[in-house]
Parts: structure tokens; sequence; C-alpha cells
């Protein structure tokens, strides 16, 4: 009896592991790397997906999968790989005008606006490209990025019409034009009244702060040395000095301070006005 | 029984004693951290000047700052301040940028709407703000917390 009960269980569990040998799936096949790798990007893993694709399209390169790829890699920030992914879709490609524009969007997001306004004039401008309109927008709006000189502003503004003309000759004007505040008028001012300067640069409070204590300490001193104090007016007459001297100087710093804050803005309320206009073509859902 | 039932009671109380030392107490702290903590005390030979002034610094510090506690409202603090202030530029622009420095932390309107803050409540205003170096400014708007390193 016990002979037979082990020869059952012998055969029983030699058949169960035929069983799953049967059942057992390839993980690494193709397809289930892309299917694993499009969950990944679905959910938001954008590196790893980008890994599971660059996987698959070793087996089956195709426009896809190449699409995805640097699409990923633009979301997570690594622009160079995604430009050039992008840059190398060929124009018989269904993805080639969404691919030029994810490039110069790419290119935008790198800074790298000479380049990007070449590729624009090279790809970008040609009358049979889709997206011409958002392209020439982009070309024009990297001008109120860079530090180069801006085209003339009958030119600047002819690629614009409708109600957001007056908000771009607003950006025009302030680029051409930004109302920076001078570092050395700053100090010239606190030089002739202690902080003067920092009113000018926007510091309010930190410039009646630096009247007041100079002026106090100016006049205790003055006090002193009429009172015949020597040390203490000494003393308080060196930091009236010091503190006069350091908001001349403080004024200057104000006015740098305030010109980079102007800047930066200009530059957030400009990226945020681009990107309500949609200036970018939308990215396609490949999650539907 | 009674023999039996003392073991495992014993057993029990040790085990749970081995159990408490293997995960360890926990030592909480909500203080905030003092920025005087990480002070550096060494003396700076580099010339005469920045010795006799990391002198003066290092008794401010011993014998009035840390006795009156953590009080200045800015990261880093004003005596820190001059100290990399004269470091990273030389002993005159240095003064210059400490009395500038002392005069903002004299002004006691508007500093909440003014500097970004650091974790522990501090309001970050670092030298390279102020060096008149305008490509070394990095402006950071007042919503931004500053992680301490």
């Amino acid at each position: 009896m016990k002979k037979i009960f082990l020869f059952f269980i012998f055969f029983y569990a030699s058949g169960f592991s035929q069983a799953i040998h049967q059942n057992e799936v390839d993980l690494f096949s193709p397809a289930n790397i892309k299917k694993f790798a499009d969950y990944l990007y679905c959910s938001g893993d954008y590196l790893r997906a980008a890994l599971e694709y660059e996987k698959y399209f070793s087996a089956d390169p195709n426009d896809t999968v190449k699409f995805k790829i640097a699409t990923a890699y633009s979301k997570i920030g690594k622009y160079s790989k995604a430009s050039a992914l992008f840059d190398s879709f060929h124009e018989n490609s269904k993805f080639f005008p969404f691919a030029r524009m994810e490039f110069f969007e790419t290119l935008f997001e790198e800074k790298n606006y000479p380049e990007l306004r070449d590729s624009i004039s090279n790809a970008g401008l040609s009358n049979g490209f889709i997206f011409k309109e958002q392209a020439k927008k982009i070309y024009y709006f990297s001008y109120l990025y860079s530090n180069e000189s801006l085209p003339s502003k009958s030119d600047f503004l002819s690629n614009f019409s409708g109600p957001d003309l007056n908000q771009i000759k607003y950006f025009y004007d302030w680029k051409n034009n930004p109302p920076y505040k001078s570092p050395l008028l700053a100090a010239l001012f606190s030089a002739v009244i202690p902080g003067s300067g920092k009113l000018y640069a926007g510091e309010i409070a930190d410039g009646v702060t630096a009247l007041l204590a100079t002026a106090s300490l100016g006049y205790l001193s003055y006090t002193d040395f009429k009172a015949g104090h020597y040390f203490r007016g000494w003393l308080f007459g060196g930091l009236a000095a010091g503190f006069y001297a350091g908001n001349i100087y403080g004024s200057a710093a104000a006015a740098q301070i305030y010109n980079v804050k102007i800047q930066f803005d200009f530059e957030n309320s400009l990226k945020v006005f681009i990107n309500s206009k949609n200036c970018f073509v939308p990215e396609i859902n490949f999650c539907k | 029984m009674k023999l039996f039932f003392l073991f495992i009671f014993f057993t029990v109380v040790v085990s749970a004693q081995t159990d408490w030392q293997k995960w360890g107490k926990a030592n909480y702290s909500y203080a905030l951290k003092i920025n005087n903590e990480q002070r550096d005390f060494s003396f700076d030979s580099k010339n005469t000047a920045r010795f006799v002034l990391k002198s003066a610094l290092n008794s401010y510090w011993f014998f009035i700052s840390d006795v009156d506690g953590d009080n200045c409202s800015f990261s880093p603090t004003c005596s820190n301040f001059f100290l990399q202030a004269v470091r990273k530029t030389n002993i005159v622009q240095g003064t210059l940028m400490f009395f500038d420095r002392f005069t903002r932390d004299m002004d006691i309107y508007n500093k909440f709407d003014h500097y970004p803050e650091v974790e522990d409540g501090h309001f970050y205003d670092p030298i390279y703000l102020y060096t008149l170096n305008q490509k070394e400014i990095k402006y950071l708007p007042p919503s931004v917390v500053v992680k301490t390193e």
C-alpha cells in the first residue's frame, strides 16, 4: 500500500512539473519586452521604459518605438539623447512632422537657441510642413530668451496676430529695453543720501534702515566729539562710516539682484504664456 | 508546574528584553537645528589680517554668541557671512558686505516676503548674491524652501 502511494506521489509530481514546463512564459521575448515597456511608459516610469524600448528596438526597429524612446528621454530631461533621436526621423515617416516639432522643443528646453533657429529655417518654415505656423512662432519666441539682438519690431510682430498681440508687444518691448536698474547709479544715490540707492533698487525697508543707522550713529559721533568724549566719538564715527560705505556697496549689489529678479520674472511669465498658447504640438497619446 | 511557569515567564521577559535591544529606541528630537553647532573654531593663518579677524570671530562666538543663543534670523549667520565674505573676496570688500548684511538684519520689515527660508526657519541670504558678480547671482523666489547641506 505504501509503495503504491509513493508511486502515485512520484507520478503526480512529475506530471505536474511537465504541466508547468508547458505553460512557461518567455518573459524576454520581444513581444513581452514591448508589453512591459508599454506598461512602464503609461505608468510614467520613462527611464525604465526607454531602456526596455531600446531592447525591443534592436529586435524590431520601427518609428513608433523610436518616437516613444525619444519622448521618454525628453520627459526625463535627457534632451541631448531625445533631440538626436527626434532628428533621425526620415521625411517619409508618418511621425516626421511631430518628431520635427519635438526636436525643436528639446532644443528650446536645452536653451540651444542658435541651433533651434537654424533647424527651423532649414526645415520648419518650408511650405509643406504642417506645423509651419507653430514653428515660426517658436523661432521668434527664442529671440526673447537669448541674448542676441532682436529682429525689427515690425518684422517680429508680423508673425503674430489676434488678441495676444498686445502681450507679445509687451514682451518685445521688455526684451528690447529691459527696465534694469543701474548699479552705478544706485551706488551714487547712496553716496549722496544714505539709503536712497536701496530705495532706487526697490529695497524700501533696507533703505530706510540704512538711513536711520547712518544718521543716528553719525549724530552720536557728532555729539560725543562736541562733548569731548573722543573715544566714543571715534567709535560711533567709525561705525557710521562703516554703515555708510556698506550701504553704497549694498545698493550696487541690490540693483544687480533687482535686475536678475526681473529677468527671472520675465522668463517665467514668457514660459507660462508660451505653454498656454500651445506653441508646441500636443504630445501623441500612446496610452489610450 | 510552578517551575515550568516560572521558566516560561523568564523566557518571555528575556526575549522581550532582547527584542528591545534589537530594534533600539528611537531618539526623536523636535528641536530646531542650531546653526552655532557647526562652527569652525580653527584659526586662519593665511595672513595677519585674516588671523586677527578669525581670532576676533572665535572670541565673539565663544564668549558672546554661543551664550546668547541662536538669534540671527539669517542663514548663514551674520558672523559666518562676514567670514565667508572675507574668504571669498578680500578683507575690505568682505567688511563692506558685512555692514550691508547688518543693515539688512536690522530691517525688521518685510523679511518673510523677501527671502527664501531654509528648512530650519532661517532666511536664506548667501554671499554669492553680494559679490558684485552678476553671473554668480542665482535668484531664488521667497516661496522656495532651501535644503541645508
